[in-house]
């Protein structure tokens, strides 16, 4: 169950990296027009709002994308999930959904445009910071199960705390 | 020792029992990145086709005037239609347009007629040609036209960009009463109704557009293309010396008088 929300961050945060490549290779120049059959995708893409510290917002997308499935790959691939990937998880995604949050309040009120790809990966970001909390609850509660079992404890059966375990296999 | 190795090769069951667990992940996670990497080239490519070409016109009288810039009788004429809101006109306006004007509408070699063509995406584009041509009422188009690109981000959200503006021509030492008796009146949309219809007739599809001699150029291309254009519409124009009836502008209901 466990492994089984890390491997959905993983997805998430990979459809969300194709989202925003293809909206960074229209800042760019590489892909001249957008499909949008919904709002007005160009005219929040062009706008000022659109360039933040001097890159585009979508390129910003990308490497928080590119960063959240590499800490969510590497959860994978571990028995339980540490504490400070969880940690990690949450940061950068609940960082992520506060500025996807500013971006969309101009889309609404400021620019009086809504892009549909935008849109949809504030969505992918909010998913990914959902459940980036509920692991890090998971990994909290397993940090301390392994705190209270008895240090020289020769078994989990004999601390009486076995079942309380970090899960063993996902 | 032996406790070791058989825990040793516990641990490596697990592994290999995990890493065939993980199996259909990792194929449903590359499934995945291919289906959207194919997906985006694919939308590139319709992209590219979609994307207006270089098209030979024939040289057809302007029914608009425009705003000019330079010598009207220069060899080789330069239009531009281009949108006041569009960020692609601003780069060119900003990064491209001062040398045109530097090293070759100031040394003569070409005139350059900007053409308002307002493509409706952007709220405050028609604003900005009106604020634009009530400058040129005070013989400082070109220097408005220069701000209203240069601070485009400033006002192209607003929703009334007229504080903006206003700003602008104070900044230009334009008598602001007249300026602003002439952008609440809105006397120019006509001449700006007009641009546009010379960019329709020429079937200008987006912003901006360049027409030099017979090749209509979309976009914001770099000065050194600009500049072979110009060269080899020089030529042609050096070989038939009659053919000038792009230059002089057929006067017609709403064009500048």
């Amino acid at each position: 169950m466990t492994r089984a929300a890390r491997m959905t961050i993983a997805l998430l945060a990979l459809v969300g990296a194709l989202i925003a490549l293809y909206l960074t290779l229209f800042k760019v120049g590489v892909i001249s027009e957008l499909v949008c059959d919904v709002g007005s995708c160009e005219r929040v893409n062009t706008s000022r709002w659109a360039t933040f510290l001097g890159l585009p917002v979508a390129a910003w997308g990308l490497a928080t994308y590119v960063m959240l499935f590499v800490l969510a790959l590497v959860s994978v691939q571990r028995d339980a999930l540490e504490r400070h990937i969880a940690w990690a998880l949450v940061a950068v995604s609940g960082w992520s959904v506060l500025f996807s949050a500013w971006l969309t309040s101009k889309e609404l009120f400021v620019i009086h445009a809504i892009c549909i790809w935008c849109v949809t990966s504030a969505t992918i970001m909010t998913l990914i910071f959902l459940a980036s909390l509920v692991e890090l609850g998971r990994a909290r509660r397993a940090d301390r199960a392994e705190h209270f079992d008895a240090p020289g404890a020769a078994s989990p059966a004999a601390s009486g705390t076995g079942t309380m375990r970090r899960e063993p296999h996902g | 020792m032996s406790q070791k190795s058989a825990r040793a090769q516990r641990s490596n069951v697990v592994r290999t029992q995990r890493a065939a667990n993980l199996k259909p992940f990792y194929i449903g996670l590359v499934v995945v990145a291919i289906i959207g990497i194919a997906l985006i080239a694919r939308t590139a490519q319709h992209s590219d086709a979609s994307r207006p070409t270089i098209a030979n016109v024939a040289a057809a009288p302007l029914k608009a005037e425009g705003h000019l810039l330079g010598n009207p009788n220069a060899p080789v004429q330069i239009l531009e239609f281009a949108d006041f809101g569009c960020p692609h006109c601003a780069e060119f306006a900003t990064i491209t347009e001062p040398d045109v004007r530097k090293r070759i509408v100031d040394v003569g070699l070409a005139s350059y007629r900007y053409f308002d063509f307002p493509l409706g995406h952007f709220p405050n584009s028609v604003p900005a040609s009106n604020a634009a041509a009530c400058a040129g009422d005070q013989k400082k188009f070109w220097e408005m036209h220069d701000k209203l690109y240069e601070g485009q981000p400033d006002w192209s959200d607003e929703s009334n960009p007229k504080g903006v503006f206003e700003a602008y021509a104070k900044a230009l030492g334009l008598d602001v009463r007249a300026w602003d008796a002439c952008y609440d009146s809105q006397k120019h949309l006509p001449e700006i109704e007009a641009n546009r219809q010379e960019g329709v007739r020429r079937a200008v599809e987006s912003t901006p557009t360049f027409v030099i001699g017979t090749k209509k150029i979309p976009g914001a291309i770099p000065y050194d293309m600009l500049k072979a254009y110009v060269d080899t519409a020089a030529m042609a124009a050096a070989s038939k010396p009659v053919a000038k009836s792009d230059s002089a502008p057929v006067k017609e209901a709403g064009t500048k008088p």
